[in-house]
């Protein structure tokens, strides 16, 4: 199974170039004092994954790696495994990206990175949740619509959420502000526990 | 000789009327066995199905004396495979595949792959999508051999090849076949290929087994009798397998040539490629 890791992440680092200088585009726009960044290197490793699964399709790879003596458990997991360690690196290369920035500029708020990290991490995991079983049904080029509504609906409702003034309760406010965070967290990784099952389920039966 | 597949009851269906039906088909160790047919007659169908790719509707099949399905990991690790535009993603290089078939396979022989593309000069550092058809094509056998596989099952491994890449990828599956223990199932349309290669054949037409003999066998007993177009009743239609009406004369498939040609004094009985016995058999008049 590492060797189907390593070929997702090997793919990705095929593609550095165009990656580095989306990078420094980036940098620019956080020196530029241009509101929050902190999504912005989780939210490219998310396209780099996706992008791993059209190369996949264009070459049939998954027909090919069933031929494998790893067995098809073990290419959704990698999956999964390979998505994840891109993940942590983003969320790595942001802090990294943070340190520069306050080398330079010397004004950022730490805390408030790492809240809207945390933030984006469950809203990452939600999104593959729902998108993974889909993209090992349908294949991404089918799945491409769905992603779309996906990443645009879970924006706006954040944006939506967080603009709507509702009258909460202050003890849901309060609960929340002590809670909120594992609770979500936990949300997400039961649901990315679920997807996982589910695509597993869905690879065994696939024929190519 | 022993099997090293065994196929029994064998149907798996596809929507569109397609059925690949297959009641018994053993596949020796030790040879060449080229799997012959027109497009869409099984081939693929039957190596996929072989290959645990789609799953079949019924029968069962056995590798290396393993039941498929229950033993799919161990009798991966000795089958090689080279499927019709199935591969890395083009983004990869060739020192990106060896890093991952070094974790896939446990027999992967790092060396014997590294002499392979030193010996066919092939491009370590280049992304596949900068490679030719023929550099992929090499690059995809070596692949498949790098790990001493006993079954090396090849989807088409040469259409699209030019004369000259052709015969250097037959002199790799020769050079592999030397061993006594290994196997290839090889499909084709290019017949050609087999008749320099092949110990036995297998032709597949309308998804199911039509012919099963060594190559000798059948490039010795079948046979082209021609004649004029008055003639033809004077052959007998035991004797005719199927046939070819031109303009002038008739070409019939005919089998046992060598009692045929004593039966038959006055007409000529040509000997058949593979390519005429498939023409034939597939679209000729019965």
């Amino acid at each position: 199974m590492l060797g189907l890791i390593k070929k997702d992440l090997l793919m990705i680092k095929g593609n550095l170039k165009m990656l580095s200088i989306i990078f420094i585009v980036f940098i620019l726009i956080a020196l530029n004092g241009n509101g929050n960044f902190a999504f912005i290197p989780a939210f490219i490793g998310v396209m780099l994954i996706m992008s791993t699964f059209s190369y996949d399709e264009y070459n049939k790879w998954d027909a090919y790696a069933t031929t494998f003596p790893s067995g098809r458990i073990n290419i959704v997991k990698s999956k999964f495994i390979a998505t994840f360690i891109l993940i942590l690196i983003s969320f790595l290369v942001t802090l990294l990206l943070c340190l520069i920035i306050q080398y330079i500029n010397n004004d950022i708020n730490f805390k408030e990175i790492y809240e809207s990290m945390l933030g984006c991490l469950i809203a990452i995991i939600l999104l593959i949740a729902i998108m993974y079983p889909l993209i090992f049904k349908f294949g991404i080029e089918k799945s491409r619509i769905g992603i779309f509504i996906g990443i645009f609906g879970v924006t706006s409702l954040v944006s939506i959420l967080s603009k709507v003034k509702i009258q909460v309760p202050n003890s849901l406010l309060i609960f929340l502000s002590n809670y909120g965070f594992i609770l979500f967290l936990g949300i997400s990784l039961i649901s990315i526990l679920i997807s996982y099952k589910i695509s597993q389920k869905i690879y065994l039966n696939k024929e190519f | 000789m022993k099997n090293i597949i065994e196929i029994r009851d064998l149907v798996k269906k596809y929507d569109s009327k397609f059925k690949l039906e297959i009641d018994d088909l053993k596949i020796p160790s030790g040879c060449i066995i080229g799997l012959i047919g027109e497009n869409g007659a099984g081939k693929t169908t039957l190596i996929k199905s072989i290959l645990n790719i789609i799953s079949i509707d019924e029968g069962n099949i056995k590798i290396f004396d393993k039941d498929y399905q229950k033993y799919d990991s161990i009798i991966k690790e000795n089958i090689g495979v080279v499927l019709d535009n199935m591969f890395f993603p083009e983004l990869l290089n060739i020192s990106d595949i060896n890093k991952v078939m070094k974790d896939i396979y446990r027999s992967w022989d790092e060396e014997l792959f590294k002499k392979y593309i030193k010996r066919f000069d092939l491009p370590i550092n280049k992304p596949l999508k900068a490679m030719s058809k023929g550099m992929r094509k090499k690059l995809e056998i070596i692949t498949a051999i790098s790990h001493h596989p006993k079954l090396l099952i090849l989807d088409e491994p040469t259409s699209g090849l030019d004369p000259v890449v052709r015969n250097e990828v037959l002199d790799m599956f020769l050079d592999f076949i030397q061993d006594e223990e290994h196997t290839i199932l090889l499909s084709t349309h290019i017949t050609s290929d087999l008749e320099h290669i092949a110990d036995k054949i297998i032709f597949i037409n309308n998804g199911q087994v039509i012919l099963n003999n060594t190559r000798d066998d059948i490039l010795d007993n079948y046979g082209i009798l021609k004649c004029d177009i008055n003639e033809f009743d004077k052959v007998s239609k035991d004797d005719i397998i199927s046939y070819k009406k031109n303009k002038y004369n008739y070409e019939i498939l005919v089998k046992d040539i060598l009692k045929l040609s004593k039966k038959y004094k006055d007409f000529v009985i040509d000997k058949i490629t593979l390519e005429e016995l498939m023409l034939l058999m597939i679209k000729g008049e019965k």
